[in-house]
Order: structure tokens, then sequence, then C-alpha cells
């Protein structure tokens, strides 16, 4: 199977910041999201703190892959996880799109190729999320 | 009440890299996220039965509900009929949480005599197909004020970030030509097309 990761939400790791600090202040969303934009070292910070179980704070996203892969590699990945959706584009290729929670959730549960190339296409879109994820999934 | 959105994934390089071209194939694979903001904890449990949406909510066990008779949502119909009993009620309620407090009393455990008409903010993230379908619900004639309000302003911000996908958008006799609720039909369908009309 070949991933390539070809869209995804922008600032998503602000996003994600949003979410945690929303559940817990009393300051507005929009609030919140304007001055973490201004401030990407608070970001790294924020997210730095997240602990991986409390996913919802990853769903405020959306990652969009363009996969080669056979029918039955795609419906093993179907069958292992209901929250990547897939599109047959033709043939061998789909696109896939799912949000960082379900890429953190089959990470653990997965130790294949695919897995670990889901999880490395993120490096540049979550850095930070990306290193927590290589540092739990090894 | 403000919705605002904070980000969305672009259908422009999804196109681009798939080829495709029809945006209704890709939109299950676009997301959008608003930051929904002064809304009462009453609109609120409607909006978590979409359940395909994620939302972050602020929350009454950790963040100290201050000042509640400035931070209610009053409906007009309580306002047009003069308003003072649910006033009094708000004021009895913000003081009686505020000496549960001071006792000792956990948030999570004061916060249950707080009204419906509390104020609360989130964030909420869907997808197009999802989205298009909150919007055709909760437009119609026949949704609860608040969240038609909502609606309408959640429709302004997805329309100026993407026109191609969302002026197609609207209550769903806007979106379908016909209105699909029977006998419950406002019977004001052209009035509602006419002010969806992009």
């Amino acid at each position: 199977m070949r991933i390539e990761l070809v869209a995804h939400t922008p600032d998503l790791e602000a996003l994600v910041a949003v979410s945690m600090l929303t559940t817990t202040s009393g300051a507005q969303p929009s609030t919140l999201h304007e001055r973490l934009l201004a401030n990407p070292e608070r970001i790294h910070d924020v997210v730095s703190r997240l602990e991986v179980q409390h996913g919802n704070v990853l769903e405020h996203n959306r990652l969009v892959w363009l996969v080669e892969a056979t029918g039955d590699e795609v419906l093993d990945v179907m069958l292992d996880t209901r929250v990547l959706l897939f599109t047959r584009l033709d043939g061998g290729r789909w696109l896939m799109s799912g949000n960082l929670r379900a890429i953190a959730e089959y990470a653990e549960q997965k130790d294949t190729e695919f897995a670990r190339g889901l999880v490395d296409s993120v490096k540049d879109a979550a850095p930070t999320i990306h290193a927590s994820l290589r540092r739990r999934t090894g | 009440m403000k919705a605002k959105l904070l980000s969305y994934t672009p259908l422009a390089p999804l196109k681009e890299a798939t080829g495709v071209l029809d945006a209704r194939i890709l939109l299950p694979h676009l997301g959008y996220t608003f930051a929904v903001e002064r809304i009462s904890r009453a609109c609120s449990h409607q909006l978590v039965r979409h359940r395909v949406a994620s939302f972050s909510q602020q929350s009454q066990r950790y963040i100290t509900v201050r000042r509640l008779q400035e931070r209610v949502v009053t409906p007009p119909s309580v306002e047009k009929a003069g308003g003072d009993e649910f006033k009094e009620l708000v004021k009895e309620a913000g003081e009686a949480y505020q000496r549960l407090v001071d006792r000792g009393v956990p948030k999570e455990d004061a916060r249950f005599v707080l009204p419906n008409a509390a104020e609360t903010s989130l964030l909420m993230t869907m997808d197009g197909r999802s989205l298009l379908h909150f919007l055709g619900l909760r437009l119609c004639n026949r949704a609860q004020w608040e969240i038609r309000a909502l609606a309408d302003e959640m429709l302004g911000e997805a329309r100026k970030a993407e026109p191609e996908v969302f002026n197609a958008a609207g209550p769903y006799c806007y979106q379908l030509g016909y209105c699909p609720e029977g006998r419950f039909t406002c019977g004001r369908m052209r009035e509602a097309v006419d002010r969806y009309k992009a």
C-alpha cells in the first residue's frame, strides 16, 4: 500500500490546543484560536501536555490521503477501524480520510507498515503530535 | 450568539490531487471546525444530537460560573411576556450556585442548580456531508429558534469559505426543491427558498 497526504485542515495543532483549552478556560474558543495563532510556542507547549487517551481533542481536523492499494488491502483496514473513510477513485486508487484520533488509535492497535506510514504522513502537519505518537508506538 | 468557521479542509487541493471535479463526492472527506459561542445549554443539548460531529465544550466541572444573570440566553417569547419570573429564578439559581461553591461543594455538583438558559461555548467539527444535513434540518422553519439562528450564522460562514459547495446549502426545501416534512410542512417553502437563494 502506498499513501500520500494530499490535504488537511490548516493549523491543525492550533485547533488541538483550542480544543484542550476550551473545556477548562472561560475564554471564548475564537479568542483562544486568535491568541494561539499569534504564539506558536504556546501551541507547542499546550499540545505537548496532551494525554493521547483523551482523544476527543484530536477530532477537530480532517486529513485526506491518496491511497494505492488492492481492494483486499483496503478491506483489511476498513475491518480494523470504522473511522477511516474510503472512496474508490479508479482501479487501485482510493481517497481515504480521517482525523488525528483515528490515526492515533489505529497506530496503537496495529504494528504494520501502513500504520507507521499513517503516523509519518502527519510529521509536517502536526509535528508535536507526530513525535508523541512515535514515542508511544515505537 | 456567534458562530465562526475557524478552519476547514479546502476543496481546491483535493480536486487537483484526485482529478475528481464533483464536489459532492469529495464532501465527506472535508472537515469544518466552528467556534460556537454564547449559546444556551438547551441549544447545545440539541447540537450534540448530531452524533457524527465532534464537540469540545466549556466544562461546568472546571469553569466557575460567575454573574449568571449576565450569562444566560433569554428566549424572545419570555422577554415578550415580561420575563420577571425568569430573571428572578436565574438570580436565585446564580446565588444558590455561589453559596454552594462558597461552602466547598465541588463545581461539578453545584452546577446542578444552573438553568438550561446558562450560556456555553464549544468547538464543533463536522464533515461536509454532515454539515449539509445539519443545515438542511436546522434551517427549516420548524426548527427551534436558537439552533436555527446558529445554523444561519454557520451557513454564512460556510458560504464565505466554500461558495461552490455551500451556495447549494439551506433548509431541505431549498436543497431538494420540495419540502420533506410531509404533513408537518410550514407551508412557506417559496419564502424559505427565496431567503436562501445565493
